[in-house]
């Protein structure tokens, strides 16, 4: 059992920090991470089940901003694409803050095909954020069903 | 001793302090509010400035500080800002993801305490509490002071018609030229007693001016009315004019005006003016305009609430800041960095701030300038000191307020744990990508929906999930039930919800604070 664990714990680590490694996620993932103590377990989680759903509203409402036949209301978009940003890197998303800043400038220079690109990339990134995000809940979760305890992990 | 007094007073207080937190991003609305709770303070979260407002208005003293976003859907932060402001005269901490300098200076303008940058650390939010403490100190200085001139009498005739005249020039309202005339008028030699606006005696005013009519109220008969020993005409008439000039920036709001500055320089006025020479308009804070003088006035207003709470009693403060900016309006030079550099005031003390601001410099001063003061007004032994001013103030605006403001539904705050159903976008499975594809989709998800909307409608979710495994619940607590709830909706599991929602939390911190979550 102890070997299971110890293997789980390593795994998890490494995961996590392929995480940071691949740019997923930054220092504020970190301050969340160490804002969840004993009282607070599912902090994380929480916070990240409420910031993927923030993704998928603010890219709804992104995607009819754009889908207007007609004049696209640019500053509509702009503002979810803030909305997204200030989200985004309060959890510490890394990449999809990054794209969110590339798409404010698109929305600013009102390049409507740039746009739809971008929106495209915004919502893949999201999507393989939180799917990666799941793996290491799930990892998480062996670790404790198998009597271990969820490493803290060190990113330097 | 007094000095005592306000440290065992500021020793206590940060812990429990309490805080209102909008935000219509949910996200980072949580964020925050564990951060708080981290801080020790007690904290209640709404993602609507309307419903922030209106916890606001039902008690002003259930609150210490604000802390609101900038983009806000259903009301614009600043406006927000301005309002408790006026209303309540609580600090209000601005917070957004806009660095942009210009937001920052807006925010100043509208009177912001402090204006954070997303994403909010904790050793930002730290300190916050000195805002409140700094406010009600200045509230406390500033009755005192108030007494002080009317309690001067001969002896400093020139100096309190000096300060009145003053006074006057900065009124953003007209006066009432009635009392300026009983105000300069009154050479009496005798030495009026210290008045303090308690309370009762408040309330008897606003009864008495209730009575004859807000317009129509005169002081001689006000002062008939309340049958208040020793209460002199003068103490109702420079009370009144207050009571007056607060509803009508109270009424003014819409003209943008920069109320809580107003109210704030009003009675900075009152306050030890002497030598606030250079601090004329200080009053007006009017959004983005140039009505101050030059890029020295933007300065001056850019610690606004603190030159509100300093100048008067800062003179120097006051006269130095506005020369020494030329920022050309941009107080922050790369945020968080203060501008404490360009002040060069006096060594600005310890708290080197996490936060961009400049409240933290005068600080210190304030405490030591304050304590040259005499005793404070007594407090009622039950209310911390710094409701007590609080309360005085608020209550001005208590009797008008409570009809003016619309009414409008409190918005729901969507329950955290309902693991977006709406993330069952249809959209998602589609692959959808192209903003075209949406138009196809069923309008249910896309219809303009409130998020409580959104979380509650049961669409299954399906296909966003990668990882299909069944999360039981036992061994991942109910909270971390939100990312699990797609995958254990995917398979019949009714009561794993229901068991993750209100039932069995088990988790007191999440309990309050979804209880206060409006």
């Amino acid at each position: 059992m102890d070997a299971h664990v110890a293997q789980l714990q390593m795994q998890y680590r490494n995961y996590i920090l392929s995480l940071y490694q691949q740019g997923f996620l930054d220092d504020q993932f970190t301050e969340l991470k160490s804002l969840q103590d004993d009282g607070t377990p599912d902090f994380v989680a929480e916070v990240l089940s409420l910031f993927f759903d923030d993704c998928v509203k603010l890219v709804g409402n992104m995607a009819r901003a754009l889908d207007q036949t007609g004049t696209v209301d640019f500053s509509q978009v702009g503002a979810n694409v803030h909305q997204l940003k200030g989200s985004s890197s309060s959890v510490g998303a890394k990449r999809v803050k990054g794209l969110c800043i590339n798409f404010k400038e698109l929305c600013e220079a009102k390049n409507y095909e740039g746009c739809v690109r971008c929106l495209q990339q915004v919502d893949i990134e999201y999507k393989t954020l939180k799917a990666k995000l799941q793996d290491m809940f799930n990892l998480e979760k062996q670790i404790v069903q198998a009597g271990g305890i969820v490493p803290q992990v060190d990113i330097n | 001793m007094t000095v005592e007094q306000d440290f065992e007073a500021v020793d206590q207080f940060p812990v429990g302090m309490r805080v209102l937190a909008v935000d219509d991003d949910q996200t980072c609305l949580r964020i925050l509010e564990t951060l708080l709770h981290r801080c020790q303070y007690h904290v209640t979260t709404t993602d609507s400035a309307q419903t922030a407002l209106e916890l606001l208005r039902e008690n002003k003293n259930k609150f210490d500080l604000v802390i609101s976003d900038v983009d806000m859907p259903d009301m614009d932060g600043f406006k927000l800002l301005e309002l408790v402001g006026l209303e309540m005269d609580l600090p209000v901490i601005m917070l957004s993801a806009h660095s942009d300098p210009k937001y920052v200076m807006k925010g100043v303008k509208h009177g912001a305490c402090d204006y954070l940058l997303k994403p909010v650390r904790i050793e930002e939010l730290k300190n916050i509490w000195q805002h409140v403490v700094r406010k009600s100190k200045f509230k406390k200085m500033k009755s005192i002071v108030i007494n002080d001139d009317h309690s001067q009498g001969n002896s400093d005739q020139n100096g309190v018609k000096a300060n009145r005249k003053r006074k006057d020039q900065f009124e953003e309202v007209e006066e009432e030229d009635e009392e300026r005339g009983n105000e300069n008028d009154d050479p009496t030699a005798q030495k009026k007693p210290r008045v303090l606006w308690t309370r009762e005696l408040h309330n008897k005013f606003l009864a008495a001016v209730d009575h004859l009519g807000v317009e129509k109220a005169q002081p001689k008969k006000i002062l008939e009315l309340m049958n208040v020993d020793k209460l002199t005409r003068e103490n109702v008439a420079s009370h009144l004019q207050k009571f007056r000039s607060a509803l009508k920036k109270i009424t003014n709001e819409a003209n943008q005006q920069a109320n809580m500055a107003a109210i704030d320089s009003h009675f900075m006025q009152m306050s030890a003016l002497k030598g606030l020479g250079g601090f004329h308009n200080q009053r007006q804070i009017p959004l983005g305009s140039g009505q101050f003088h030059g890029g020295a006035a933007t300065m001056r207003h850019y610690p606004l609430g603190r030159l509100n709470s300093f100048g008067g009693v800062f003179p120097h403060v006051s006269s130095s800041l506005p020369r020494n900016h030329n920022d050309g309006g941009y107080v922050l030079q790369g945020m968080p960095i203060p501008p404490l550099d360009d002040l060069n005031n006096k060594a600005f003390p310890s708290f080197t701030s996490q936060q961009s601001s400049l409240m933290v410099a005068p600080n210190n001063q304030l405490v030591l300038q304050g304590h040259q003061q005499s005793s404070y007004p007594s407090l009622n032994p039950g209310l911390s000191p710094h409701f007590e001013i609080n309360k005085r103030l608020d209550d001005w605006s208590n009797a008008l307020l409570s009809t003016n403001i619309p009414q409008s539904g409190v918005h729901s705050k969507p329950d955290a744990l309902e693991w977006n159903h709406f993330c069952n976008s249809d959209a998602a499975q589609a692959g959808f990508i192209d903003p075209l594809q949406m138009k196809q989709q069923p309008a249910n998800n896309l219809g303009p929906m409130t998020d409580a909307q959104l979380l509650r409608s049961s669409n299954p979710i399906e296909g966003l999930f990668v990882g299909q495994q069944k999360l039981e619940n036992g061994s991942m607590p109910s909270n971390a039930g939100s990312l699990d709830d797609i995958v254990n909706s995917m398979t019949p599991k009714e009561q794993s919800q229901a068991e993750l929602f209100e039932g069995d939390l088990g988790f007191g911190w999440h309990n309050s604070s979804l209880r206060t979550c409006i």
